[in-house]
């Protein structure tokens, strides 16, 4: 049976989709859906039939989760959103990731927002509930936000065990639970601390973005403030992978199912843009050891614009799409697990999140 | 009493899909009650955890903001209007 593959395009003035049959050569787009809100997370979930979920926000109203069950015509407004307490003193104001729980737990759903926090659904998102063994660790004094806010932006799950979790904030660092929540330990052992100003030692490690490896779940890679890292022992230590990588700021970080990691450096920390005007992906096709630059296709014209953390992605398709959308609006991908790059015609509002959804036709 | 109430197109879809509805009450302070009442996903737009009126969201009895009357139990009449605004926040 066909595949049918949706590359779900959040922007901060909407969300896209673009359509394509497996050999991902012709796009059909749909959208804006959501036209005004502030869209940072996405994700396609076809475990009880097909169902988006959107995390949307805007300055003035608040952050709150939609979902769609008919592709994005039409949305319902989740009532019991995430939202913190008014006694926890924390304020919910974007909501930075959404994902699948484990494939045991059909029903779950997890989103990290910001201000940093991890909320859970065993309802399939109708209700959710603040993750407090987090936020109530006691470096929660010391966590100081990043440029970015202080966001929660990604969740990995061991696919071989439910209860064990990683978390990685900006300017905090990683934390790993192995008790489904109930406790966090901080993994921030081999990266750099950055300054700020917080009297915790152990935290404020500016992580951009962490993967894990699709075969084995000891072994995760992080795009740092400053580096590129892995681990091989479930995140107790890093070590760092920069072989090759002509910068060490950048923000995303994808791995295909066939472990080929890609990363999109930038300038420096203070000049956010692509290096030296050249929009390069890089490649790793031996889980770090070296990076290159990664196929062909991309603009030879000068580009200053850059790659936010959520907005790189892979399907899982073999060879592996690669999608990455730019703060300028433009949407580049590859069929070939990075050989051959293209554009998929289109200017967006600046782009916030990529991911991606296969779905048998 | 009714009184008319209109919100921003962007959050249509928290009110049955409508900017211009009525809400009933004796006051105004009943008005608004009954707003968060009758459309909770309303709510969470225009008020924070702390159930503060957001900085940038506006909410106009007629011609003044509701952040500055001095009370809210002001009898309602017929015509009134309750208006909820984004404050112009640059841009």
């Amino acid at each position: 049976m066909a595949n049918q593959v949706i590359v779900l395009v959040g922007t901060t003035k909407g969300a896209f989709f673009f359509h394509a049959d497996e050999r991902r050569r012709e796009w059909r787009m749909t959208g804006p859906h959501l036209g005004g809100w502030e869209v940072y997370s996405l994700l396609g979930d076809n475990r009880h039939g097909p169902r988006i979920y959107a995390g949307t926000g805007h300055f003035v109203y608040g952050a709150t989760v939609r979902v769609s069950e008919d592709f994005g015509t039409s949305w319902t407004q989740v009532e019991a959103s995430p939202s913190y307490s008014k006694e926890s003193g924390f304020a919910l104001k974007r909501i930075w990731q959404i994902v699948p729980g484990h494939s045991s737990e059909p029903d779950t759903l997890y989103a990290g927002v910001e201000e940093a926090g991890l909320f859970v659904s065993r309802d399939r998102g109708t209700s959710w509930q603040e993750v407090t063994g987090l936020t109530q660790h006691p470096t929660r004094p010391g966590w100081a936000p990043g440029n970015g806010g202080l966001c929660l932006h990604t969740i990995l799950i061991d696919p071989h065990n439910p209860r064990r979790m990683w978390v990685a904030m900006s300017a905090v660092g990683v934390f790993r639970t192995d008790d489904g929540g109930d406790s966090w330990k901080v993994c921030n052992l081999g990266l750099p601390e950055v300054p700020t100003g917080e009297p915790y030692p152990e935290i404020g490690r500016c992580v951009h973005k962490m993967v894990l490896d699709p075969q084995d779940s000891n072994t995760m890679y992080l795009q740092f403030h400053w580096g590129v890292f892995k681990s091989t022992d479930g995140a107790d230590s890093w070590q760092p992978i920069e072989q090759g990588v002509p910068s060490t700021f950048g923000f995303p970080m994808a791995v295909t199912r066939a472990g080929e990691l890609f990363v999109i450096p930038m300038q420096s920390d203070g000049e956010r843009y692509m290096k030296e005007g050249h929009l390069r992906v890089y490649r790793s096709q031996n889980r770090g050891a070296s990076w290159e630059i990664s196929g062909s296709g991309l603009p030879e014209y000068p580009v200053y614009s850059g790659v936010l953390r959520d907005a790189l992605a892979v399907d899982a398709l073999e060879p592996a799409g690669v999608y990455f959308g730019t703060g300028m609006g433009e949407l580049f991908y590859s069929r070939d697990s990075g050989e051959r790059w293209e554009q998929i015609p289109a200017q967006l509002p600046r782009i916030t999140s990529v991911k991606t959804w296969v779905l048998e036709a | 009493m009714e009184i008319t109430v209109t919100v921003p197109a962007l959050l249509r879809d928290c009110v049955g899909g409508h900017t211009t509805f009525t809400i009933a009450g004796a006051t105004l302070d009943q008005a608004l009650r009954q707003l968060r009442a009758t459309y909770p996903l309303l709510r969470v737009h225009l008020f924070d955890e702390a159930e503060q009126l957001r900085p940038h969201v506006l909410i106009f009895y007629n011609a003044e903001s509701i952040a500055w009357l001095e009370r809210l139990d002001i009898p309602l009449q017929p015509g009134d209007r309750l208006d909820v605004l984004q404050a112009v926040s640059g841009g």
